[in-house]
């Protein structure tokens, strides 16, 4: 089989060395032939004569050698090559729409697919990622997957599991660098030693950690090695400042590596070893385990049933109904985004497919116009076969050239895409992580891709158009043919539109949303102290204190406030409290540490009550003010001030043994009622939430809000300068407007609905494109009837009727198909919507309103031109 | 004589070809000279037939062909036997023969 096709392609390739052979082959031949006759007495002349008599015709022979060859058949293709690119060159400007048409599908899906080859097809960058697992502690009862665990559960799963060659774990933090340069908050990494060994991932200089260092060693990124030590090839051994304390480096880790790798992970510049807590309750370590090879997912599952079991037995306080679920590294890590990867495919396959209808059209208007030629080549013996063969070759010529432009085209948008991805999801971490590309896999799936939408618009039209006896009624069923293409168009066109019409609505509402304070010209930034550093608790309350009321001085700032976790950031601490009484009552409220200016400073109204006052100090009684829901919740029929609640405080003692935890349960009393706010989210309603002054609940992080008079980020530099006043060694991070916050929250909706939206623009315009290409040749065939109507006496009007009501049946036949496969496929964009329903009436009756005003129109143009038709011309016409 | 000269049957032309390059490498006059003589001049291959054929076994893989110098020191292009064209000649022989007993059985007995 192979040796036959290398014969056939050295045939091809070498075809005159081959012919020469032949030559020499055959005239061999006749002179031996010449010989022998000399030999049985013949003159030489005579033999010359009678051996050629006998060999017969030279060229038909070498004919039939060639045939031998095998290589008619990839002549024959290039013949068809030739004459298809004739056939293309000849009519420009189909060629220009159909290629540029096809371009634009291809291309699409090329840079959808790029993204899904980033995110969910490219192998993590980890020694065989396909055996790491991430291990989730599970409530039985519930099924709800926790992400952490506890240091004693990591370890009893360490030492009983035989189905895992490695175990390790992990939790992320952040650390204060202090040094030569500028204070730096970084994010790190706390991990158990061997986690590198388990990635298959060798530090590039010195050596992970092992069981025996002390808890005061670290590991660098080699982008922070350079960025902060300036590459120093001698670092291992030195120490470095975090959070106050000294370091010893003892590793540098290769360039660009990246752990974890989804969306929790910020980026880690900074490694340290995981402290210890011996308290099996407290969860705050992720596992990652390494399975043994030859060793299935399955066999992994029930080993860690058991596991969990005998644990669950052993320690039934902390353990029981807990167990333990598996999910690889490559899943658990872009779990957030799979479904999204797979709506945007299926989107942008929608546009090629729309494509691929349109082109199919002009196929179809181009074979009536060649009616004349295939008749010819027809009556010469070319076989239907031969000629569909043909008219194929021209259509993958089409696809090929549409596939070409459609990666430069993705090649051009993958910059944008990339840059558009949303942070805090899982496409932002594995785009940064490993780019967008167009490398091996995505070429091979355009090739697919062309080939496979070559089938889909080509082979229709090439079989119509070949049809035998197709005079008869026949262009009545390519009108019928063209009609459902066009129905198709506009069903595909519907679904993308109402997609992208149920998104807009719905950023538009988030965005609408009223969170509840003010956010313009607000300025805010991260301040999170050393714990070590600012221990005992009331040096970091005093820390705040002169920093506020330096940046209240400042000309141009208005207001400054302080809170532990601002609004709209995803994360709040949500904890118990007690309502005392005959009939003492459990409730759930997030708990903020704030400053008393904080609600002045965002605009948050105060409701009734007072405000917390600089005088509610942490000699005086505690206080609180809650919001608007919480004494709708708990006091829904009396004013909640004076009230009296018992909050629980929680104390977190890091020593370098090991952090303990401690809960102890303080009264305080309610003073004031404000107004809600979107805490968590603009999409998330508000939950109960209580305020206590920074005072009297200390933290070491907390975050500052400033209204500004004039543009806020022009004051950052004095803003430093009077934080560094305080505490020269003092990070200041994560510098943002109020507003900037808010747009980052509809971020990942945002993203998705601009690459919806593009694709429906393009739908929107190639469907225009197809429904006017339909209509325009619909009224070229009926030149001739038109004006036999118009001699008869019809008017403009009539006519244009008469060419709208033909085409506007099958846009109306499209719409409700499109309404139709919209009511089924708009809840994949569930997730993606906000107070808009799937099923929004409105969007679908505007969308629909806008295909069938964009058909007319579409159909308008010709329908006018018809009516300028001179009626003797067109009588004329054919 | 020229009487008792027989076309080849469809398709025996290969069998015959590659059962005389069986013997040794052969050039193209050479293998239908062979022929000829063997089957005391009863078959003759047409040299239509011949260099098509022989090209074809060449591309199938079951002969190929080397140029080389012939006895009177002309170039010729010599044809030899494969490994997979000795298989194919066991198998086309074996059909033959089948074909010929089974032919012949009917001959004598209907």
């Amino acid at each position: 089989m192979l040796s036959d096709l290398l014969f056939r392609l050295r045939a091809f390739f070498r075809r005159k060395s081959m012919e020469a052979e032949l030559d020499e082959e055959l005239h061999a031949h006749v002179a031996y032939q010449v010989e022998k006759y000399i030999q049985s007495g013949l003159t030489r002349e005579e033999a010359a004569r009678r051996a050629r008599l006998e060999f017969g015709g030279l060229d038909q022979m070498k004919e039939e050698c060639r045939d031998s060859w095998g290589v008619t058949l990839i002549e024959a293709l290039l013949r068809d090559v030739r004459y298809g690119l004739r056939q293309l060159r000849r009519n420009p400007g189909f060629t220009a729409v159909a290629v540029l048409t096809l371009a634009l599908g291809i291309g699409g899906n090329v840079a959808v697919f790029s993204l899904l080859d980033t995110v969910l097809l490219r192998p993590l960058p980890y020694s065989h990622p396909d055996r790491l697992y991430m291990f989730f502690p599970v409530e039985a009862k519930s099924q709800r997957a926790m992400v952490a665990s506890s240091y004693p559960n990591f370890q009893d799963w360490h030492e009983q599991s035989h189905a895992f060659q490695a175990m390790a774990a992990f939790h992320g933090e952040s650390f204060n660098l202090t040094g030569a340069t500028e204070p730096e908050r970084l994010d790190g990494l706390s991990i158990t030693p061997g986690l590198f060994a388990l990635l298959g991932i060798p530090p590039l200089l010195g050596r992970e950690f092992s069981s025996n260092d002390n808890p005061h060693v670290v590991l660098l990124t080699y982008e922070l090695w350079h960025r902060r030590f300036g590459g120093d090839a001698g670092i291992i051994g030195k120490s470095i400042h975090l959070e106050g304390r000294t370091y010893t480096v003892l590793g540098v880790l290769p360039p660009h590596f990246h752990f974890p790798p989804d969306r929790w992970g910020s980026a880690p510049e900074v490694l340290v070893p995981v402290i210890p807590n011996p308290e099996r309750g407290w969860n705050y370590l992720r596992v990652i385990g390494r399975l043994v090879p030859g060793v299935s997912e399955q066999q992994a599952r029930t080993e860690m049933k058991g596991i969990a079991a005998r644990l669950a037995q052993a320690y039934p306080n902390t353990n029981r109904d807990q167990g333990i679920a598996l999910d690889q590294l490559s899943q658990a890590a872009v779990s957030d985004v799979r479904q999204t990867v797979w709506v945007l495919l299926g989107a942008v396959a929608f546009v090629l497919l729309i494509a691929c209808t349109n082109v199919a059209n002009l196929l179809l208007s181009q074979g009536a116009t060649r009616e004349h030629e295939i008749a010819i080549r027809t009556a010469v013996g070319a076989t239907r076969s031969r000629i569909v063969r043909q008219l194929l070759t021209e259509s993958l010529l089409l696809a090929g050239m549409g596939g070409a432009l459609g990666v430069a085209l993705a090649y051009w948008t993958l910059p944008l895409v990339a840059s558009a991805v949303p942070q805090h999801t899982s496409f932002f971490t594995r785009v940064h992580d490993a780019g967008l590309e167009l490398n091996s896999t995505v070429f091979i799936f355009t090739v697919l891709l062309s080939v496979l939408s070559c089938a889909l618009f080509g082979l229709l039209p090439a079989w119509r158009t070949t049809k035998p006896a197709r005079i008869s009624g026949a262009s009545l069923r390519t009108g019928r043919i063209r009609g459902a293409l066009i129905a198709l168009e506009v069903a595909l066109s519907f679904v993308l539109l109402a997609g992208a019409g149920l998104m807009m609505e719905s950023l538009v509402r988030l965005l609408e949303v009223d969170v509840g304070f003010r956010t313009e010209r607000l300025l805010t930034m991260d301040v999170n102290l050393a714990g070590e550093k600012y221990s005992p608790a009331e040096k970091q309350a005093a820390f705040y204190g002169q920093v506020l009321q330096r940046l209240e001085s400042l000309p141009s700032v208005l207001s400054v406030g302080a809170i532990v976790e601002l609004p709209l950031t995803r994360s709040e601490t949500r904890n118990s409290f007690e309502i005392p009484g005959p009939h003492p009552r459990q409730g759930l409220a997030g708990y903020h540490a704030v400053s008393p200016n904080y609600f002045h400073t965002l605009g948050i109204p105060l409701l009734s009550g007072r405000e917390l006052l600089t005088a509610d100090s942490a000699r005086s009684p505690l206080v609180g003010v809650v919001n608007r829901s919480m004494a709708q919740k708990y006091w829904p029929d009396e004013n909640p001030v004076g009230k009296t609640i018992i909050a629980v405080r929680i104390f977190v003692q890091s020593t370098a043994k090991g952090s303990s935890i401690q809960f102890k349960p303080q009264e305080l009393e309610i003073v004031g009622v404000v107004g809600d706010v979107r805490q968590l989210g603009l999409d998330a309603l508000p939950d109960p939430e209580l305020f206590m002054p920074y005072t009297q609940w200390p933290s070491n992080e907390m975050a500052l809000v400033l209204r500004t008079a004039s543009e806020p980020f022009s004051l950052i530099p004095v803003v430093k300068k009077e934080i560094w006043r305080v505490d020269p060694d003092q990070p200041v991070t994560d510098i943002k407007t109020m507003d900037e916050l808010v747009s980052t929250e509809a971020a990942g909706r945002r993203f998705v609905l601009q690459l919806i939206g593009v694709f429906a623009s393009i739908a929107v315009v190639l469907a225009a494109v197809g429904i006017f290409g339909v209509a325009s040749f619909w009224m070229h065939q009926r030149t001739h009837e038109i004006g036999i109507r118009m001699a008869l006496g019809a008017g403009g009007r009539q006519i244009v009727w008469l060419v709208v009501r033909q085409n506007a049946k099958w846009i109306l036949v499209g719409i409700t198909a499109g309404v139709a496969s919209a009511l089924a496929l708009t809840r994949l964009l569930a997730a993606y919507l906000y107070a808009v329903r799937p099923t929004d009436p409105l969007t679908f009756v505007a969308v629909s309103l806008l295909l069938l005003a964009e058909g007319l129109l579409a159909v308008h143009i010709p329908a006018r031109r018809a009516t300028k038709v001179d009626p003797l011309v067109a009588l004329r016409y054919e | 004589m020229a009487d008792e000269r027989i076309d080849l049957p469809q398709g025996t032309l290969d069998l015959l070809i590659l059962r005389t390059v069986a013997l040794g490498p052969q050039h193209g006059w050479a293998i239908s000279e062979r022929i000829q003589r063997i089957s005391s001049d009863v078959l003759r291959v047409q040299q239509g037939s011949l260099y098509p054929a022989l090209h074809r076994l060449e591309r199938r893989g079951w002969i190929k062909a080397k140029w080389g110098a012939s006895e009177n020191n002309r170039r010729a292009k010599y044809y030899d036997l494969t490994r997979s064209g000795r298989k194919q000649l066991e198998a086309e022989e074996s059909a033959w023969r089948k074909l010929i007993a089974a032919v012949g059985q009917v001959l004598e007995t209907a």
